[in-house]
Order: structure tokens, then C-alpha cells, then sequence
């Protein structure tokens, strides 16, 4: 392969930001044989777990480059999924309270209006300021960020095609792949991104559908549905197993939480299996069969969302020309230090195992860089939150009952009712409970599952102590003010410890 | 010094109610700390 590689030490070293000295080759370029310096560490991609390896890389001391190919950083989180998605669902929220809830609390608005065009702007803005925010950390942090697409022409380089065009050669010590992950396709539908539509594509229509399928009851399907249910759209939910939720939910708490949508209006098809979908009258009909009895209906929307999950994503990365091995279900496969099959080079985040959450993915790219510049890094998979950011939200750390009964562990229920918190009744906001599940010979906490608005700020406290080895008495005993939320997370242990006597006070 | 023994509201409370010293159990937890656990089993309180 050609490289014709300019030096970096071309331009004056006092320069902090020097995105001129990048190696590249330019078709003009009169090409210095003299070889760049390699990076400690060049992470392929720009997302949660990429551009936090690569910061802390930096502060670490380490010489680093990050390779992002989308032309913004922050991956598909920032770009596509979290932020996008929160920002719908907090204005739909509003939007949903100004119509339907304010006048209930003596506030009266006359004509509430949808501008669907400002309110998808709010979203890009957002967006955007986070990701130009991204951009400046890595700036500031001296991070080399190189903006192309990365192929493995060795297992200490890499080949990138420039997105303004041309091409150049990164030579590293490390690799870091940060590739993250994309839809899930459904065999035989198509997804055009207008009538039928990934996440990506739910996060933009350019108007409120009067019907909606969503095929998927997992969390980004309750969170999208939940948005365009919220700004009029009739929403069925389409799930081929019998629970909603997704891996991970507890199963009380996953029947509670569908009651909870279905009284918001949403609907729920469970056991139903999609067959194919055809597009009409612009129109989706969708065939779908029942699990058990075979019974087949066709049921016919003006958007249907695909959201049965996402996949690993590793094209285009060459990864068979370094021997990286990747398992069945497409994920890079890597040991306890995240290495991959190919010496010096690593994977962290949703291209490998475990679950596909932006604060995992974070985790692991601080313990990356920790483990190339000291030997040891450390995320503690026990103490990693879940949250639906639905109204009410839902959050859990560790396992579920489920779970629980499944590795015979012998365990205590404690549960506090919203119903019961002092904050929750004055808000009138008191759908959902607190379930706290402790170890019962030696009162550890094991798990956290909370349906309350807000559950995805309650959660964290649970997390702290699941991760200090809390017991729910120690929990128990920590004051929380009043009138607060996270009274219930304290009363829920209060319940759940034998030596606090296994009862709430307000319960 | 007990002070500097790594502990929890609970497990101290626990070795108050047994008249034990912290500092005097090996802790197990994070960064040496003594878990409420470990009171239990120093105490022979807990079965296995």
C-alpha cells in the first residue's frame, strides 16, 4: 500500500491543536518518506465508549487519536439515541401535561398547538450543542480527531479514508475499537426511513401519524411510542414475547409498567408475531400472527417503527486481515481486559459484550485506557443502571426476581408504594413503587427496581451502595430529606431489612 | 485507629451491638472495607 506520510513534527510543537499535522495523503502531495510517530492509542470511534477512552487517554499522558467516520462526535448516543430521544420525550411530556393535565391543577391554556418543526429543532439544537461539545473536549484534552472512515491494514495501523476525500495511515501502539452498533434489520421489511422506520428515522417525522405500530416492546420501542402516543398518534405495540421491557426488566415490575402505558393509551399486541408488512394507499399493513394459537390478522398504520433491537457494528473494519475474532451474534469477542484476538488491539462497548448502554460503554473506556497505561482497569457490571425514560420512568440495578430465583439466591422483598411518599402525592405524581431485593442472610443489597418519575435519578444511590457492598440496612439508616422522591428508595430498604424489622414507617 | 477502618452506618452499628472492635476485622469489601457481611462472620452469626 501507498503511504505517502508527511511528518508530524513539520509544524512547530508549541501548537496544541494541530489537526494539520495528521498524516494524510493528499493526491498533491509531493509525499516525505519519513514515517509519523505512533500514537499510543488510536480509538475507532467518535461514541460514549470512544470519546471517553480517548479524554481520559489523553489525561493519562498517552499520545491519542480518535477516528469517528459520522462527521459528529458522540456517536449514535448523542447523535441518533439518548439525547435525541430525551429531548422528544421530555417535550412531548409537556406538551402532553399542557393539554391534558394543567388544567387539573388550575392552570388554564387555552389553544395548545403543536409545532412539530420547532419541536424537532429544539431536538437538532440539543444535538447539536452536545456534539459540538464533544468536539471541543477532545480540543482541549489534545486528542487528535480525525474525521474517516477506519480499515485494519495491520494490527498496529490503521488505513482512513477521509471524509473531505484522500486517504491516511495511523500507526498506534494500541487500537481501541469503538464501533458501536446499528439497527437490527426485520427479514422481508424494509426500512425507508419515512412509512417504515428505525429508531433513527422515529426520532424525525415530519408529522404526528394518526396510527403507529411499533414492532419491538423493548425500551426504545416504549420510548418512541410513548413520544408519538403523547402528541396524538395512536400507538400498538407489537412484541413477539410475552412481556415488555426487554432483557433485564423485573416481571412485576414489567406488568406493572404496561398497565401504566395502557392507561396512557397505548396498546399492546404480546405473543404476536410479525410476519411481513406491505405498503399500500399510503398505508403499512402489517401481518402478524399470534405465538400460540397461529391466529393471523393483518393490522394497518401510517408509520410502523422497527425496533427489535440493535446489532453489533463492525463493517468495513477489515477485521479478518488482523485475525479478530467475532462470535455468532456478530460481537467482537475479548477477554477481561478487553482484548481482542489480535494483540494491541482492544474493543470496548456495544460492538462487544454485555449490554448496550452509553454509561457501559463509558466504563469501559476508562478502564481501557487505565489498563494500557497502568495494567489494571475496572467496571463493576453489577452496578450498572437501566433506565426507561418514559413517564413514569423505570430504573433497576442488579438482577430481577427472575433472576434471583433462577441462581437460587434466598432473598427479601421490600417495597414502598409512591402512593405513600409525601413528594409524590403533593407532585400528584404517584404512580409506581420502589422494589428493593436484599440478600436474607446477610441484608446486602442485590437490586434496585424503581417505577417513578424521575427513577432514573433515584436509581443512582442504589447503585453507589450496590457497588460499596451496602447492606438495605446501611441504606436505610442515611437520612433522606423530606419531602423528597428518594424518601421511598429509604423506605423500600426499611421494608426490605430483617434488622430495620422489615417494615416502611409510611407504609 | 478504628476511625480510619472503612465501615458503614450498619456494620458499625453491629459491632456496637456485639461489643466488637472494627478495626479488629478483616474487611472483604471494597478497598478493605468491612462489610456487614464480615461482622457476621466474625461474629459466627452467619451460616455458610
Amino acid at each position: 500500500m501507498l503511504r505517502n506520510l508527511v511528518s508530524r513534527n513539520v509544524t512547530p510543537a508549541a501548537r496544541a491543536w494541530q489537526p494539520s499535522t495528521l498524516p494524510r495523503l493528499a493526491t498533491s502531495s509531493r509525499g516525505l518518506a519519513t514515517a509519523a510517530d505512533p500514537y499510543d492509542v488510536v480509538v475507532v470511534g467518535g461514541g460514549p465508549g470512544g470519546y471517553v477512552a480517548a479524554i481520559k487517554a489523553a489525561q493519562l499522558g498517552l499520545k491519542t487519536a480518535c477516528v469517528e467516520k459520522r462527521g459528529s462526535l458522540g456517536g449514535t448516543c448523542l447523535n441518533v439515541g439518548c439525547i435525541p430521544s430525551k429531548a422528544l420525550l421530555h417535550n412531548s411530556e409537556l406538551y402532553h401535561a399542557a393539554k391534558h393535565d394543567f388544567k387539573n391543577r388550575g392552570i388554564d391554556v387555552k389553544d395548545v398547538n403543536l409545532d412539530l418543526t420547532r419541536f424537532m429543532k429544539f431536538k437538532d439544537t440539543s444535538v447539536t450543542q452536545l456534539t459540538k461539545g464533544v468536539e471541543g473536549l477532545l480540543k482541549k484534552n489534545k486528542v487528535d480527531y480525525v474525521k474517516g472512515t477506519a480499515s485494519f491494514s495491520s494490527p498496529t495501523s490503521l488505513n482512513v479514508q477521509l471524509l473531505e476525500g484522500g486517504e491516511t495511515s495511523l500507526e498506534a501502539k494500541n487500537i481501541v475499537l469503538a464501533t458501536g452498533s446499528e439497527v437490527t434489520p426485520f427479514p422481508g421489511i424494509e426500512i425507508d426511513e419515512e412509512q417504515i422506520v428505525s429508531s433513527t428515522g422515529a426520532i424525525a417525522l415530519k408529522k404526528v401519524p394518526e396510527k403507529m405500530i411499533v414492532i419491538g416492546g423493548g425500551v426504545i420501542g416504549l420510548e418512541m411510542g410513548s413520544v408519538w402516543s403523547r402528541l396524538g398518534a395512536e400507538v400498538t405495540v407489537v412484541e413477539f414475547l410475552t412481556a415488555i421491557g426487554g432483557a433485564g426488566m423485573d416481571g412485576e415490575v414489567a406488568t406493572s409498567f404496561k398497565k401504566i402505558l395502557e392507561k396512557q393509551g397505548m396498546k399492546f399486541k404480546l405473543g404476536t408475531k410479525v410476519i411481513d408488512a406491505e405498503k399500500k394507499d399510503g398505508k403499512v399493513f402489517l401481518n402478524v400472527e399470534d405465538a400460540k394459537s397461529g391466529k393471523k390478522e393483518q393490522i394497518d398504520a401510517d408509520c410502523v417503527l422497527v425496533a427489535i433491537g440493535r446489532r453489533p457494528y463492525t463493517k468495513g473494519l477489515n477485521l479478518e486481515a488482523v485475525g479478530i475474532e467475532v462470535d455468532q451474534r456478530g460481537r467482537i469477542v475479548v477477554d477481561d481486559a478487553y482484548n481482542t484476538t489480535c494483540k494491541g488491539v482492544k474493543c470496548i462497548g456495544d460492538a462487544t459484550f454485555g449490554p448496550m448502554l452509553a454509561h457501559k460503554a463509558e466504563e469501559e473506556g476508562i478502564a481501557v485506557v487505565e489498563m494500557i497505561k497502568s495494567g489494571h482497569g475496572h467496571v463493576n457490571y453489577e452496578a450498572i443502571p437501566a433506565v426507561v425514560y418514559t413517564h413514569p420512568e423505570v430504573a433497576w440495578v442488579g438482577p430481577s426476581e427472575e433472576d434471583l430465583k433462577k441462581q437460587g439466591v434466598e432473598y427479601r422483598v421490600g417495597k414502598f408504594p409512591l402512593m405513600a411518599n409525601s413528594r409524590a402525592k403533593t407532585n400528584q405524581d404517584s404512580e409506581g413503587f420502589v422494589k428493593v431485593l436484599v440478600e436474607k442472610n446477610t441484608d446486602t443489597l442485590l437490586a434496585t427496581h424503581i417505577i417513578a418519575t424521575g427513577a432514573g435519578e433515584l436509581v443512582a444511590s442504589s447503585v453507589l451502595a450496590i457497588d460499596y457492598k451496602a447492606s438495605a440496612e446501611d441504606y436505610a439508616r442515611v437520612c433522606a430529606a423530606h419531602p423528597t422522591m428518594m424518601e421511598s428508595v429509604k423506605e423500600a430498604m426499611m421494608a426490605g431489612s430483617n434488622a430495620m424489622g422489615g417494615k416502611a414507617i409510611h407504609f | 485507629e478504628a476511625i480510619q477502618t472503612l465501615a458503614t452506618p450498619a456494620v458499625r452499628r453491629l459491632c456496637h451491638e456485639h461489643s466488637l472492635n472494627v478495626a479488629s476485622i478483616s474487611g472483604t469489601g471494597k478497598d478493605g472495607r468491612v462489610t456487614k457481611e464480615d461482622v457476621l462472620r466474625h461474629a459466627g452469626l452467619t451460616v455458610d
